[in-house]
């Protein structure tokens, strides 16, 4: 093991206890919170044709997304949308750096959250700070006692969320009013609400400095002219403490009065004017701590600002470059291509399953008989009727041809079904064609195939 | 890197690290392989081949198919960051002489 020296094996627990800024950046970070965690905890509470209308409803192997029902075969869709949310990230990374991190991310938006919960028992910075150094007492315990209650309640609350994702979130709550709530669901809201508790808790910033993937291969996607939150040293050298009066150029100083707000403020701990590290989520806190410095000292603001690598070094900017049309252009051809498939998708599936028992069967007056089993699944939410029938061999035929079947809306209909050919144009292996047309609409239509066996010739 | 006023205290050793990544990592691809396997699978089939009289709710599948795969990611990461981790030292050796 190569440790640093003098460090001990166990982290000795120093906590970082970033401290409140207000400010323009801060009031937005507000508000994404706030939406984001507003739309997470409303969402699975919207109802949608009498039912909910976000439900991963995993028990029954169906996705509703609001008037849209997705099934296990329609998982290319869902595959395509992952792919386009993580290709997202990669263009907007390209574009303005870790925006993502400091203002989205569950664990950034959960860590301000609860931040705000700690603020409100535990107070300020330098309170905490003293709080935890002092010994225990009413008052430490009351505030400490209250915190957890509010972290607790919290995250059991996100818990029960979340599981409501994936199974009805009324009768759930419902459920849970009468202690009858299954093994598995409470598990995972358990589990779920634990994993908030500890990440946004007590993890925090390590989460990011030393568990996030994406932290660590975002550099890839960056370049000079990247959006970055930057110290400008030319501007701040050298720094050092002054009075308001001095005047920094006659002193031989620069900007940056070495108050170390834009240390204390930073949710992991870093110090920005030592340039860009992998650690800064770009939550711009520093940003917002610097200005209200620089407006007290009658500086002009932007010392510690959103700027890029380029424009830090004087040359130009240039947003569109071959990264970002890269980037742009594979997105565009992705979610023109999802649209098309979603908008031409025909509302109904067709498996065919062979039955595995018998290969066929000899019927009297030279008939070959083979068995399948259809499942009709029907994806639009009314019923409605099909018609049924089979091609592929000169005069093959299918018992029910012709006759009406009826799937209910969003309900999958097995039906056993008898295909018969005659002996003589039989022999052999033969591809044939399942069709199923709706009777309403020709349009919606499904064509699949299977084989017809024969004895050998 | 770390600010003055941290620096010394919050840095997590190696190991912590490895543990605590190999966890994380490993978790996420489980999520995204349990979400691949079961959309083409359904539990309630599975369960059929290991013993036909073996009767578990799909919940219970999902939930052992994540913990399998979960379990499968970490033995597998775990071994390798425990695999590599021996060689810099000697690196450091060579590339000094």
């Amino acid at each position: 093991m190569n440790k640093p020296q003098g460090a001990s094996m166990y982290e000795s627990a120093k906590k970082i206890y970033p401290r409140e800024i207000g400010g323009r950046f801060d009031r937005l970070s507000k508000i994404a919170t706030v939406t984001l965690l507003g739309l997470f905890y409303i969402v699975p509470w919207l109802q949608w044709d009498e039912r909910q209308a976000v439900l991963f409803d995993l028990p029954a192997r169906k996705f509703y997304l609001v008037g849209l029902t997705l099934w296990p075969q329609d998982f290319p869709y869902l595959a395509l949308l992952l792919i386009i949310a993580a290709l997202s990230l990669f263009f907007f990374t390209a574009l303005a750096g870790r925006l993502f991190c400091g203002f989205a991310c569950p664990q950034t938006v959960w860590t301000e959250a609860f931040i705000w919960m700690e603020q409100f028992t535990e107070g300020t910075r330098s309170q905490r700070m003293k709080l935890d150094k002092a010994p225990w007492s009413l008052t430490k315990f009351r505030k400490k006692a209250s915190k957890q209650f509010l972290w607790i309640t919290f995250s059991m609350w996100t818990g029960f969320t979340f599981v409501g994702y994936f199974t009805e979130i009324r009768q759930l709550g419902l459920d849970i009013l009468a202690f009858s709530v299954g093994g598995w669901t409470l598990f995972w809201g358990l589990f779920y609400g634990f994993a908030t508790y500890g990440n946004a808790g007590y993890m925090r910033e390590q989460v990011c400095k030393y568990m996030c993937p994406y932290a660590r291969f975002q550099s890839a996607m960056f370049d000079k002219d990247t959006l970055i939150i930057s110290y400008d040293e030319e501007r701040g050298e050298p720094r050092g403490g002054r009075k308001r009066s001095v005047d920094p150029k006659e002193a031989g100083l620069g900007d940056c009065i070495d108050c170390q707000l834009c240390v204390q403020v930073c949710p992991t701990g870093i110090d920005i004017r030592e340039g860009l590290q992998y650690e800064c989520i770009a939550c711009a806190a520093c940003i917002d701590a610097c200005d209200s410095i620089m407006d007290r000292m009658n500086y002009p603001r932007g010392l510690v600002r959103y700027t890029t690598e380029h424009s830090l070094r004087h040359k130009s900017t240039h947003v569109i470059r071959p990264r970002t049309l890269v980037y742009a252009t594979l997105l565009t051809a992705l979610i023109v291509g999802l649209l098309t498939a979603m908008a031409t998708r025909t509302p109904v599936i067709l498996d065919v399953i062979r039955d595995r028992n018998s290969l066929y069967r000899e019927l009297p007056n030279d008939v070959i008989e083979n068995i399948y089993t259809l499942k009709v699944i029907n994806q639009s939410n009314d019923p409605r009727n099909f018609v049924l029938s089979v091609t592929g061999l000169e005069g093959i035929s299918l018992d029910g041809a012709g006759e009406q079947i009826s799937v209910d809306g969003g309900g999958v209909l097995s039906l056993p079904v008898r295909v018969r050919a005659e002996r003589d144009k039989a022999l052999g292996i033969h591809s044939i064609d399942f069709v199923v047309t709706a009777i309403d609409d020709p349009g919606v239509s499904v064509t699949e195939d299977s084989r017809f066996l024969g004895p050998t010739p | 890197m770390i600010s003055e006023e941290y620096r010394g205290a919050k840095q997590w050793s190696r190991d912590k690290q490895a543990v605590f990544t190999v966890i994380w990592i490993s978790f996420l691809v489980a999520a995204a392989g349990t979400m691949l396997f079961f959309a083409v699978f359904d539990p309630v089939d599975l369960t059929g081949i290991f013993d036909a009289d073996l009767d578990v709710s799909r919940d219970a599948g999902y939930a052992a198919g994540f913990f399998f795969f979960w379990i499968l990611c970490a033995v597998c990461s775990g071994l390798t960051a425990f695999l590599v981790r021996t060689a810099p030292k000697r690196d450091a050796k060579h590339r000094e002489q």
